[in-house]
């Protein structure tokens, strides 16, 4: 490794295009970003250099990063829109090849991008958020989550002048990730890192309560995990008796679903879901399951893919008459894998039928909703008991998810096999309704439910 | 061509990379120094479709004999098996591989510290390779010493595994002495690492 190199060398790879324009930047220009600075303007080309070699000496160097970043203020026209960039191309493509130290100075630039309320600096830590892994107890990633919960801290009235809604994608981060931490016992570097992570999601709800509600319904399903928790056990208690049916009836926004998924994993997600074949998928899962899921603690990560590929990922007309893998037949498999694992696969398949339980097909997406239609639709033939357990549980959760709230979600859950049906997911619900493999008191109780909640109009 | 602003407009509105013929000209357009902004934006398989652009060899095309070091390809590793001559050679270890592209598949010959550099689900560039018959190994797809192989990304490479240039037999043109034919398949795919079940 060369010296001062704040990327890890690999041999037999070729160098990122990113690395290799900041590393130029710096091996051509590295003698102006030494005082005495010249006083002609830069034209716009050498600006943009000059810029991509402070980033490559700050990452490098802390020794000097101050007198770089004085070079930067002095230079900078765009509202450091352009620095921003590169660090969130940094943050996104190179995050894993950076040094430890290097890691610590791309921090610290954050900071100092905070303090000048660069623009860009939502997508900046939004990407930083991103890199916290699920299920990884390692010092890295610990080191990591706790910077950055320190960082919303430190920096909280800033952020909330400048960039409110980080602060809410930083909520949702936090509380999901917190349900994992506090199930993990005996590791003592976590303690004040739960610590932290509680004081700003308390914090969130106590002072800034509207946006945090901003997050909409699957807020609810994010502070269930933690009501065990004495200080969220108040907060809990306040929602519920404010109207939480109003929560219900708030769609949470696609962009929240991103926030537990790293950039690897939804370009992977994406690939496999608009260009590998069904039967041609065996491969493609094992590289992703070698890559994101071996770990005792990884499966929790299942948990967002699920709500991500449910939410985010809605293939083309096109993609979905073709060969391509089907969104079911993936979330089948992530089923299968979590299946030893009672409390994350409880959570799967809520993150699974979420949307169903508040359906309103006039502000609600049937794409949400189809994958698990499918899933219990084309499991009837080989695999009646993923058919089974699947209505078996959703029908649970109509009766016991929020007994106050009990009519309004049988209303979203009989809106949505209604609009499956209407659209043609399925061609008709007596595929369910009469179906010889399930078992007649599921059946009874699904014709029930759609009984009961007839359309009006 | 389009500045690269409309270019950027268009990709931010256009979330999902999987309009072939528009994305054909951002990738003519990101060939050019100044759209660096424009490679950021890009997706790793759109990027690597930039090679493409470039006369590379589809592993379909691959011909035998090419002895000579002219083969210049990318390929996804499928599979990886260790060591292929007993005793281990003299000057290090060596180790057999499937690979594929869109168009076919072919067995690789990893040489030295190739072996442990490269895994499965890796993409490869193939620079000045050579693809020929090795002793215990069948006709193998290989950097040489000429020739270099460097990853170039993970994942994003839609494969076959059948036609496999290896397991085609070649004979010689009974009309072009030096030139070789294809005179029927082994098998339609390795017999070395089969299909997953």
């Amino acid at each position: 490794m060369e010296k001062g190199n704040p990327f890890v060398a690999s041999l037999h790879e070729v160098e990122n295009q990113l690395e290799l324009s900041l590393r130029q930047a710096f091996e051509s220009l590295e003698p102006k970003l030494q005082p005495p600075f010249s006083l002609d303007i830069p034209d716009p080309q050498e600006s943009l250099e000059l810029s991509r070699a402070i980033l490559y000496a700050v990452l490098c160097d802390s020794g000097s990063s101050k007198t770089h970043i004085k070079l930067l203020h002095a230079l900078v026209t765009d509202g450091y829109a352009f620095f921003t960039s590169l660090l969130v191309g940094t943050v996104v493509e190179l995050y894993g090849k950076l040094v430890d130290s290097a890691k610590v100075q791309l921090l610290w630039l954050t900071k100092e991008m905070i303090d000048v309320s660069s623009v860009g600096l939502e997508d900046l830590l939004v990407s930083l958020l991103r890199r916290i892994g699920s299920g990884d107890y390692g010092d890295q990633n610990v080191w990591l989550c706790f910077e950055l919960v320190s960082l919303f801290l430190d920096k909280w009235d800033c952020l909330l002048e400048d960039a409110p809604l980080v602060l809410t994608s930083a909520l949702y981060s936090f509380l999901r990730l917190l349900a994992d931490h506090c199930r993990v016992s005996g590791i003592p570097k976590l303690e004040n890192m739960k610590r932290l992570e509680i004081k700003f999601c308390v914090k969130m709800f106590r002072e800034q309560l509207r946006l945090s509600l901003k997050i909409g319904r699957d807020l609810v399903r994010l502070l269930q995990d933690l009501v065990h928790i004495s200080e969220f056990k108040e907060i809990w208690n306040d929602l519920v008796c404010s109207d939480v049916s109003k929560i219900y009836q708030l769609k949470t926004s696609s962009r929240y679903f991103l926030l537990r998924i790293t950039p690897e994993m939804e370009t992977q997600l994406r690939f496999l879901l608009g260009n590998v074949k069904l039967g041609s998928h065996k491969r493609h899962q094992i590289w992703f399951l070698k890559k994101f899921l071996l770990g005792p603690e990884k499966e929790t990560v299942l948990i967002d893919i699920v709500r991500f590929i449910c939410c985010v990922v809605h293939p083309t007309n096109e993609i979905i008459r073709s060969e391509i893998m089907p969104r079911w037949a993936v979330i089948g498999w992530f089923l299968d894998l979590c299946k030893q694992n009672h409390h994350v696969e409880g959570r799967v398949k809520l993150a699974l039928f979420y949307d169903w339980l508040f359906f309103d097909e006039r502000i609600d997406s049937i794409m949400n909703v189809e994958p698990a239609a499918l899933l219990m639709l084309w499991s009837i033939p080989q695999y009646p008991h993923i058919t089974h357990s699947l209505l078996e549980f959703l029908l649970h959760l109509v009766d016991a998810y929020d007994v106050a709230c009990r009519d309004m979600i049988m209303r979203g859950v009989a809106s949505a096999f209604r609009e499956i049906e209407r659209k043609g997911v399925v061609q008709s619900l007596d595929m369910f309704l009469s179906n010889p493999e399930i078992a007649t008191d599921l059946k009874k109780k699904l014709a029930n439910l759609l009984s009961c909640h007839q359309d009006i109009n | 061509i389009e500045t690269e602003q409309t270019v950027l407009h268009c990709l931010h509105n256009q979330p999902n990379s999987n309009f072939l013929c528009t994305e054909r000209q951002l990738i003519r357009l990101a060939a050019f120094r100044h759209f660096s902004l424009l490679r950021l934006e890009l997706s790793p398989s759109s990027i690597l479709s930039l090679h493409r652009y470039t006369s590379d060899t589809h592993i379909s095309q691959i011909r035998f004999p090419a002895a000579q070091n002219n083969i210049n390809t990318r390929f996804i590793i499928l599979d990886k098996a260790r060591s292929i001559s007993s005793p281990p050679a003299a000057s290090g270890q060596s180790c057999i591989a499937l690979a594929a592209d869109e168009t076919a598949a072919v067995h690789i010959q990893l040489w030295g510290d190739e072996c442990d550099a490269f895994e499965a689900g890796d993409i490869v560039n193939l620079t000045n390779g050579i693809f020929s018959y090795v002793r215990n190994g069948g006709l193998l797809l290989r950097a040489g010493k000429r020739g270099k192989m460097e990853k170039v990304g993970e994942f994003a490479v839609a494969f076959v595994e059948t036609p496999n240039v290896s397991e085609i037999q070649w004979s010689p043109d009974p009309e072009y002495p030096k030139r070789y034919i294809q005179n029927g398949v082994v098998s339609a795919y390795s017999r070395i690492f089969p299909p997953l079940p």
